[in-house]
């Protein structure tokens, strides 16, 4: 609770209802009671919620991006292959020696580069991004393939202890760092998002795209910005994981991109665009981390984590409908009968 | 055959099935036959052995590419269309073990795959949850049921189906002993769904639902059994790729299918589909759906690692969308 | 407040002369003249493809004309884009409402021009106070700033968006078919709101088909036909059943 506390500094629980976050905390909410009521509490142990948010982080950081991208109005299939192709470049530039901190900056770069891609490739090439971004998807992840046959590589986390540290370490031996940069990663976004005016031209492109270029806002560059962002959050990423497993693999992230839009989307994000926020996507990645180590901890069969997916995105989303749906009823009738109450 | 007598009474109609928005894709089809022709080694692309190969394998992806072309065209996705194939497949294995008679084995996949379809419509037209999602979570929720109830062990089929049975022969045989019946299966499929989006009034729904919903509605077409009728074709013709691919592969393996649902939509896109609906022509998604196929099976003769196919794969669906848009752009204007 | 004592002695606001635009072959404006006076509201009429929108569309930047000059408070101006006529304070509020349905009315109103604290971030209170002083002056009542527009009606959204242009102290409001789509209630207040433009002395042109809803509200009238200025009479020198006239008569017999 203080997080949305401090995101809406203003009020208040209704305040809170206004960004249609409610069904996703009712859900989020929901499925932390059952995982602990059926887990005997292991869920809620502090061991478990370390792995928990250790792990999901990883995930978690790049839905950040999607979610927000997706306010714009645009989708990115592409990040899945984005932090792979990142990985690449990442054990290239470790396996020639360079320091680690320049080859971070680089691998942020390339990032910012094809998320660029993406971004041009949407606007100046006119065609949605749910096509050009399926594109990308498989052009890098072809590319990573292509360069590094296949092949897995180790990463030496001692090579710069301090740069592992900063990326996979844990603050006073409880506190796993990965956790803090999301945190602060959500903390800084949700700020942008919800209070700086690029937030405000987010929104306004995703939401009517011609009134908000009518009123000179340069959509085309906030959309390829948003593009550029996630392209950055994914090459963070990948760095991070590169570090954890000390190996690069060319199957990383596979997958990631669809379940990054549900979890956007299981956090009330329209596909649409316009509709969607930062408490939203933060309580939807985290329903979608917590449904896959719930799962373990109560010892179910991995098998079932897509069962549960599927049902929880489709129940979720259903529920968000329903509830979205009678608010709206609810909230348009005193608005035209009850004038001029400030 | 039918469609081709049709066509043929009516020339104009042919040229306009063609220039309807595929013309780009018949080039861009033509010239990847030329190059693959010209640049493998001593013509392989064109021998005989890699044709009847082709032929066999395209069609799994084509077929449920006509689907989800028809489904984007009214305006929706699919995205659980590789789940539904296995979870199909499952069934009819299942079935096969408990010897039931092949042919009502074959209607009863059918039929799931209509109601696996039905299904997806109603969550996405009743719920009233974007298509997207609702077939997202489908694809997750089957390929879980698939995986916990087969434990991922694959199902080898010949122990309950003997080989060269007549019922083989009409899904998987060789027509005159020459030409595969999946390939004569995949034209004859896409005869009849193209007659029925082109000629029927049921296609004319398909057009206007997608094209401009409301205006539709206003219209009295029932939009949403529009939608519902199109979500159980792409249904039913993932069932009966299920039966292809099985009778082909001769077992059955839960991850069957798998990385079908983005290469359809690849597929449709690159025949001239529109995300956004109300465009689109069986033509173009048939030509789309062989040129996917045709990139990954030429570029393969080329030399090129299976596994970076991908890569090409991609380039080509941004050049040639971004091809497209620029052509109809200037058409517009 | 002061509009009756200016109002005699009125000068010119903007000044078009001899607009020609091209659309490929097509000749939509046929050198057309069009002026309006400060705190006037002209009513701009005339049948589908009239030019009525290319003209306005070249007055608020969106078009460039190929031949003509337009001349804003005495001076030439150099209309590019609609940032070089937002400069000059000409806003226009677009037929298809230029608001973003899910977002709140405060949000709207500063869509693009944000007052903002350090770095960029947004002065939330400023602007739910200057959105609700807009809309109280254009006697609009609403319960919040932070409602979104979706709950709003037609005439309330189209209420926001002149509060909008009323609060960037526009000189010139171009108002493209504001009343199409609503209900009469609601096309009523619109035309209220209109009013109350010209009380802040704001001259407004009123774009639309039809004839019941400029007329009240209109004290000067120019008709378009096939990118010609057909006629341009005060209200006083006309009627509706003349206007009428006008707008379907061929101009070829004029």
């Amino acid at each position: 609770m203080e997080k949305q506390q401090f995101l809406h500094p203003k009020v208040s629980l209704a305040h809170f209802f206004h960004y249609r976050s409610s069904s996703v905390f009712v859900v989020f909410v929901g499925l932390v009671v059952l995982f602990s009521f059926f887990s005997h509490r292991r869920f809620i142990s502090g061991g478990n919620l370390q792995i928990l948010l250790a792990l999901g982080s990883e995930f978690n950081i790049v839905v950040l991006g999607v979610g927000i991208l997706m306010i714009s109005g645009e989708f990115d299939l592409s990040v899945g292959s984005i932090v792979v192709f990142c990985s690449f470049i990442f054990i290239r530039l470790f396996e020639m020696g360079m320091n680690l901190f320049l080859a971070g900056l680089i691998t942020l770069g390339v990032g910012a580069i094809l998320g660029w891609l993406n971004g041009l490739i949407t606007v100046k090439g006119q065609i949605p991004s749910f096509v050009a971004t399926l594109g990308t998807m498989m052009l890098w992840r072809g590319m990573t393939l292509l360069l590094s046959q296949g092949f897995s590589r180790s990463f030496d986390v001692m090579a710069s202890p301090t740069f592992s540290r900063v990326l996979t370490g844990v603050i006073g031996g409880v506190v796993p760092v990965q956790i803090v940069w999301f945190a602060g990663l959500a903390l800084a976004l949700g700020l942008i998002l919800h209070f700086h005016r690029f937030g405000n031209w987010i929104y306004a492109t995703g939401d009517n795209k011609n009134a908000a270029r009518a009123m000179g806002i340069k959509t085309d560059r906030v959309k390829t910005i948003c593009f550029i962002l996630v392209g950055v959050l994914c090459a963070l990423v990948a760095m991070m994981q590169i570090v954890r497993v000390s190996t690069f693999s060319s199957r990383v992230a596979d997958g990631w991109e669809l379940k990054a839009v549900a979890a956007s989307v299981v956090g009330g994000t329209s596909l649409m665009g316009g509709i969607g926020s930062m408490v939203g996507v933060v309580l939807g990645t985290l329903i979608i981390s917590a449904i896959e180590n719930g799962l373990v901890v109560l010892r179910i069969p991995y098998f079932w984590t897509y069962t549960v997916f599927g049902l929880v995105i489709v129940l979720s989303v259903l529920f968000s409908r329903y509830v979205e749906a009678r608010k709206l009823k609810h909230i348009s009738k005193p608005s035209e009968t009850s004038p001029g109450e400030t | 055959m039918g469609v081709i007598l049709t066509v043929s009474k009516k020339q104009s109609s042919l040229l306009k099935l063609v220039s309807f928005r595929a013309a780009n894709t018949v080039i861009v089809f033509v010239v990847l036959m030329l190059v693959f022709t010209f640049f493998t080694r001593n013509r392989v692309f064109l021998s005989s052995r890699n044709m009847g190969l082709l032929s066999k394998l395209a069609p799994d992806l084509g077929i449920i590419a006509l689907g989800i072309g028809i489904l984007m065209i009214c305006g929706e996705f699919d995205l659980s269309v590789a789940s539904i194939v296995a979870v199909c497949a499952y069934v009819f294995v299942l079935l096969l073990k408990g010897g039931t008679s092949l042919f009502l084995i074959a209607i009863i996949t059918l039929g799931l795959g209509a109601a696996l379809g039905l299904l997806n419509g109603l969550i996405t037209v009743k719920g009233g949850i974007p298509s997207f999602i609702a077939t997202l979570g489908m694809m997750m929720f089957w390929r879980g049921i698939l995986y916990v109830s087969s434990r991922m062990w694959p199902i080898g089929i010949r122990a309950y189906l003997p080989a060269g049975t007549s019922f083989e022969q009409i899904f998987v045989g060789r027509m005159g002993g020459v030409i595969p019946a999946q390939a004569v299966w995949f034209v004859g499929l896409a005869a009849i769904l193209g007659v029925l989006l082109h000629f029927h009034k049921f296609g004319n729904w398909v057009y206007a639902t997608g094209d401009n919903r409301e205006a539709a509605r206003a219209m009295g077409i029932n939009t949403d059994w529009v939608k519902i009728g199109c979500f159980m074709i792409v249904g039913i013709l993932c069932a009966f790729v299920a039966i292809l691919q099985l009778l082909r592969l001769g077992s059955f393996c839960c991850t069957q299918g798998q990385g079908f649902e983005l290469k359809a939509i690849a597929a449709s896109v690159v025949g001239g589909t529109f995300l956004t609906g109300g465009i689109g022509s069986v033509v173009g998604i048939f030509l789309g759906a062989l040129t996917i196929q045709i990139m990954e099976n030429g570029l393969i003769l080329m030399g090129i690692p299976v596994f970076g196919i991908g890569a090409f794969i991609g380039l080509a669906i941004i050049l040639f969308v971004i091809l497209n848009s620029y052509v109809e752009r200037k058409r517009i204007s | 407040m002061k509009a009756d004592s200016i109002g005699e002695s009125r000068g010119v606001l903007v000044k078009m002369v001899n607009i020609h635009k091209w659309f490929g072959k097509v000749h939509a404006l046929k050198g057309v003249d069009f002026e309006v006076k400060h705190s006037e509201i002209v009513g701009l009429v005339g049948d589908n493809g009239a030019g009525k929108s290319t003209l306005i569309k070249v007055l608020s930047g969106v078009y460039l004309a190929e031949e003509g000059e337009i001349f804003f408070e005495g001076r030439r101006a150099n209309i590019t884009s609609p940032g070089d006529a937002r400069k000059l304070g000409i806003e226009t509020v677009y037929q298809e409402q230029a608001l973003a349905p899910n977002m709140s009315i405060s949000r709207n109103i500063f869509m693009g021009r944000e007052p903002t604290k350090a770095l960029g971030f947004m002065d939330k209170k400023a602007m739910d106070k200057a959105s609700m002083e807009a809309l109280r002056n254009i006697r609009l009542d609403v319960a919040s700033p932070d409602l979104l527009i979706t709950v709003l009606s037609g005439g309330q959204r189209q209420g926001v968006a002149i509060a909008r242009v009323l609060h960037f102290e526009a000189k010139l409001v171009i108002m493209d078919e504001p009343t199409i789509a609503l209900s009469i209630k609601e096309a009523h207040q619109v035309l209220e709101f209109i009013k109350q433009l010209r009380e802040e002395n704001i001259s407004v042109i009123f774009i639309t088909h039809n004839l019941y809803h400029v007329f009240p509200v209109a004290e000067r009238f120019v008709i378009l036909g096939s990118g010609e200025k057909i006629a341009d009479v005060e209200k006083k020198d006309t009627s509706i059943d003349h206007l009428t006239e006008l707008i379907v008569r061929e101009p070829s017999r004029l």
